[in-house]
């Protein structure tokens, strides 16, 4: 990305791609020039425009913590056909990177605050490097937990890290499916059904949610039934985005550019903007 | 101080232009005025009284263009960004039309500006004609423009018996200018008087009604033809995609309007703008809210293109007028 043309993406290299899931894969990804890749710094919450060339340029969150081993990661769920593209490029072949964008996750203005973190589906993605970044800086947070469901038991999004997550003190993860099988002896049961029956505290906390659109809504609801104000709600929302810079008009929500005032939102920026339950 | 250009001396001063310069100037092609580059002087009309079919934005940002192309050398990726080579005069564009480039700077010159964009808008100087008479559908003084507003080009033109006023704006204008025209000592002529709507009242008014049923009534006829973007000198939603054949791949941006079907939908098959009425409602709310809460001003310029061409009758001046009526009917119950 030229500071000249920013529509003109960062050359990457593939340098892994892992299956997480049936449907989702991670990437990790290294720019080529190292310059740039020393000064592509960016913070939980932020998102990149990856290139799949001759087939587009789609917005992901990114999910690795700057200055970890692994460089640049995201997890990429495959749903179209640039998602298809980026599955299905291998260790060594060339993509293209834009951003970072957006703003973040206020983490430091979350310290001494029981975090409570929900999440659905590929919307883990955005809060993995969340908490891996409150675990990293353990003391400075009181409880949290962590609600994840997804469709299946196979489609929870980082499974490999659930032992590490649990390890750390005071951290609850609590999982759910709608659908089990038969080895599942976990819940069953809709995210906003388990945020009501583990009904956390809105007290000093803060919930952070990012799942599909259905789920945030509901989800909402439930947390302001426990007493949560708009302003301890904060989201990240998807969009459709062309250009990440705030030109191309696409991802307005109400007066808001997703790329440029989000992806991260409170609810009380944008409840209005959304349906209402 | 005003100068005076007979119509030979203009004639003149555009083939002088076409030495250096591309000139994009109004051409009358099979009864239609449009923006085109002209390779001589004689082919630029401007004695048409009505605006362009099209406003002259395409220029700036055209309806497609290729930002870059991908060169793939034995496994190595290379991006060739498109370059702007050229300098430009777009030559008798009316004020509305002026403005539109204007209100059109701010989200591409806003950092990081859009480097296409930047470079034509740098390259090109603006040459105005003024308007001596107005159309049924034209409402640039509430829109923050006049018939003979002059802010926003390098050079003012306003036609007089025989001839043309000119007047230099800008450093830029005053290097473009031809040698050796006299002094104009004559009247400016009067622009021509225009319908008034009120505007101001409903960039205020509208924050309310983001969830009011207005907007799905209003979007009922609508047939998202989309030429209400195409026509429109302020619209600006793009898309950007790639294409590839055999030989190469190159990643094009092309016009899009906030009225498609699916312009916000996702891959994963969420659209916070499904319905007709969402549509419709984004494409007021950002001209008349979201723009002027960014940048100030409201994102028209009155030039009445869309009034002029929508097949449906969507007419921004109602719209605004009912905009005021709904709200004046809300706070009286």
């Amino acid at each position: 990305m030229g500071l000249d043309n920013p529509f003109v993406p960062y050359i990457a290299t593939l340098k892994a791609s892992t299956q997480l899931t049936p449907d989702i894969k991670l990437l990790s990804v290294e720019l080529e020039d190292p310059d740039s890749r020393a000064n592509f710094d960016y913070k939980p919450g932020q998102f990149a425009l990856l290139s799949a060339f001759g087939e587009g340029e789609a917005p992901f969150g990114i999910v690795s913590l700057p200055q970890q081993e692994n460089g640049l990661e995201f997890a990429v769920r495959r749903i179209g056909t640039v998602t298809r593209a980026l599955q299905e490029l291998e260790p060594g072949n060339t993509l293209g990177v834009r951003g970072p964008f957006g703003n973040y996750f206020p983490l430091e203005d979350y310290e001494g605050k029981n975090i409570i973190i929900i999440g659905g589906g590929i919307g883990m993605a955005p809060l993995r490097p969340v908490i891996n970044k409150i675990l990293e800086r353990r003391n400075n947070y009181e409880d949290l937990l962590i609600i994840n469901g997804a469709r299946t038991p196979q489609d929870l999004v980082f499974q490999p890290e659930f032992p590490t997550w649990i390890k750390a003190p005071r951290v609850k993860l609590e999982l759910t499916v709608d659908r089990g099988d038969e080895h599942w002896k976990g819940r069953v049961a809709l995210v906003p059904d388990v945020v009501k029956e583990l009904a956390p505290s809105a007290d000093n906390a803060i919930a952070i949610i990012c799942g599909p659109p259905i789920m945030i809504r509901f989800t909402l609801a439930r947390l302001r039934d426990l007493g949560f104000k708009d302003n301890q709600i904060v989201t990240t929302l998807e969009a459709k985005m062309k250009c990440g810079l705030g030109k191309c008009a696409r991802c307005n929500i109400g007066e808001k550019y997703v790329c440029q005032d989000g992806p991260v939102f409170t609810l009380e920026q944008i409840a209005q903007f959304l349906e209402q339950p | 101080m005003n100068l005076y250009a007979s119509k030979d001396d203009l004639i003149r001063w555009l083939d002088s232009l076409l030495k250096e310069h591309i000139v994009i100037a109004p051409v009358e092609i099979q009864g239609q005025t449009m923006f085109q580059p002209i390779s001589k002087a004689e082919s630029c009309q401007l004695s048409a009284i009505s605006n362009t079919v099209l406003s002259p934005k395409g220029w700036f940002l055209p309806p497609t263009e290729t930002l870059f192309s991908v060169k793939r050398d034995d496994g190595h990726v290379e991006l060739v960004p498109t370059q702007v080579e050229q300098d430009a005069v777009l030559f008798g564009l009316h004020p509305c039309d002026a403005r539109g480039i204007a209100l059109m700077d701010k989200p591409f010159l806003q950092e990081p500006s859009d480097a296409l964009y930047r470079e034509r808008r740098s390259r090109t100087a603006l040459i105005g004609l003024a308007c001596r008479q107005a159309q049924p559908e034209c409402f640039c003084t509430s829109m923050g423009s006049a018939p003979d507003d002059s802010s926003n080009v390098d050079i003012m033109l306003t036609e007089v018996e025989d001839g043309y006023i000119v007047q230099a704006i800008t450093d830029k204008g005053k290097t473009l200018l031809p040698k050796g025209l006299k002094e104009y000592k004559g009247k400016v002529p009067a622009p021509p008087k225009l319908q008034t709507i009120p505007t101001k009242e409903v960039v205020s008014a509208i924050k309310g009604l983001f969830n009011d049923p207005y907007w799905e009534k209003l979007a009922d006829r609508c047939l998202h033809c989309n030429i209400c973007a195409y026509v429109c000198p302020t619209c600006y939603c793009f898309d950007i995609r790639d294409y590839a054949d055999k030989e190469k791949i190159e990643r094009v941006r092309s016009w899009e309007s906030c009225q498609s079907r699916g312009f916000s939908l996702t891959a994963g098959g969420y659209d916070p703008r499904a319905t007709k009425g969402e549509r419709l409602r984004q494409r007021f709310c950002h001209k008349l809210l979201y723009f002027p809460e960014e940048f100030e001003d409201v994102a028209c310029v009155g030039c009445g293109r869309c009034v002029r061409d929508c097949p449906v009758n969507i007419d921004i001046r109602e719209v605004i007028n009912s905009l005021k009526q709904v709200t004046e009917a809300k706070s009286g119950s």
